[in-house]
């Protein structure tokens, strides 16, 4: 009588494993590739015509009177952001982008603005003042629960007869509503980016910094109230 | 009868006529401009650096609301000297923010342990620079909130403490 000697058992083993470990692979690839692309485009939206938004003056700012008439002649503006997509308002919701650079925004609200009060010189040799613009922020500002438009200028006064120039300084700033829909967000973000424009251009324009500096360039005395 | 409901209609129609103008005459503000400065900061306030520039904003924002100014205008905008006698400018100071405590908040609560910024706002009439009024503004909330909140808060109390003290002013 003693114990039996166990006999070793052969366990069964899958003979299909090999299969199993390549129907992983798929799905983890397809996984991988569907994550990897989904993150590019994340990055990277692309302007369209129904994420842009069009940023313009609803109606000419009316700048102030000085002593005596004067030209201006909008120079240079150039792009002092360093934002490498000037265009793109906010990655969210795939994107939202203004329709042209903002320099060309700018430009063309200060032009109008002139144009509508005879102040726009057709050229710099004729025009008693000429402004070069340096935009310095224009977009949104960080802000928690609301779009925070804010756009900064600085503006160098260049008299062109004696090449003497001043520096002066306009911002502008909007706060508007979050909204549920994309399209209603988009018509949020276009009134926010109208009203901090116009706020910028008007702060510009009918700012006593500017009634100074042509004051001083013009040597005459002030005209218009504190 | 119908001749009756006729002039009945009739006088109506031209009570509301007159009316008209009035109500559009009262709603017309009764400042013509107003500007918000950016609010000083008094040493040892220690809040975010776009805390001023958004409550400038808010600030201005809310001041349209009030109803009481004709333009909100920007800071360093000029007034044409006509309507200087009818223009305020608003300046004011944060002179105490605390951070609060969020503990001391939720476990011991009735308003321990809040975020509370204090500021001193003067209006001042545009053409003389005669004092309208020194406002004392306290806000308070709840330390898990974000600073911007402070700053809208704080806005819409200076807003209202200044259509008041305005008003105030008038009468």
């Amino acid at each position: 009588m003693g114990f039996p000697a166990p006999a070793l058992r052969p366990l069964p083993t899958r003979g299909n494993l090999g299969h199993a470990a390549i129907f992983m692979v798929f799905p983890i690839f397809v996984l991988t590739f569907s994550m990897a692309v989904g993150s590019v485009w994340a990055d990277d939206p692309k302007p369209k015509p129904d994420n842009t938004i069009h940023v313009a003056l609803a109606t000419p700012v009316t700048p102030q009177k000085f002593s005596r008439p004067v030209k201006f002649f909008v120079g240079d503006v150039i792009d002092r952001a360093g934002n490498p997509q000037p265009m793109l308002v906010t990655n969210a919701r795939g994107g939202i982008f203004v329709d042209r650079l903002p320099v060309d925004i700018v430009r063309e609200a200060l032009e109008s603005s002139l144009k509508a009060a005879d102040m726009l010189s057709p050229d710099a040799a004729s025009a008693d003042l000429i402004l070069n613009v340096y935009l310095f922020h224009f977009g949104l500002a960080p802000s928690l629960a609301d779009f925070f438009g804010k756009i900064e200028l600085a503006v160098a006064v260049k008299d062109p007869k004696s090449g003497k120039s001043q520096q002066i300084t306009a911002s502008g700033t909007s706060i508007s509503h979050v909204a549920v829909r994309k399209k209603s967000e988009m018509k949020d973000l276009e009134t926010d980016f109208n009203g901090a424009l116009s706020d910028a251009v008007r702060n510009l324009l009918r700012g006593q910094a500017l009634h100074d500096a042509v004051a001083s360039a013009i040597e005459s005395p002030a005209s218009a109230g504190n | 009868m119908r001749t009756f409901v006729a002039i009945s209609l009739a006088a109506l129609a031209g009570i509301l006529l007159a009316a008209a103008p009035a109500r559009a005459k009262d709603s017309k503000g009764k400042y013509k401009t107003v500007e918000a400065k950016h609010f000083d900061r008094a040493e040892g306030v220690e809040l975010m650096p776009e805390f001023s520039d958004y409550l400038y904003a808010e600030l201005r924002s809310r001041l349209v609301k009030t109803k009481l100014f004709d333009q909100v205008i920007g800071e360093g905008e000029v007034v044409e000297e006509a309507d200087a006698p009818a223009s305020v400018v608003i300046t004011g100071t944060l002179t105490e923010y605390k951070k609060g405590n969020a503990v001391e908040s939720r476990v011991i609560g009735f308003g321990t342990g809040k975020r509370s910024l204090k500021l001193q706002v003067t209006l001042v009439r545009r053409s003389d620079k005669k004092n309208l009024g020194s406002l004392a503004v306290r806000v308070k909330a709840d330390p898990r909130w974000n600073e911007k909140i402070l700053a809208v808060e704080a806005a819409k109390q200076v807003a209202n403490e200044v259509k008041s003290s305005l008003e105030h002013e008038g009468s």
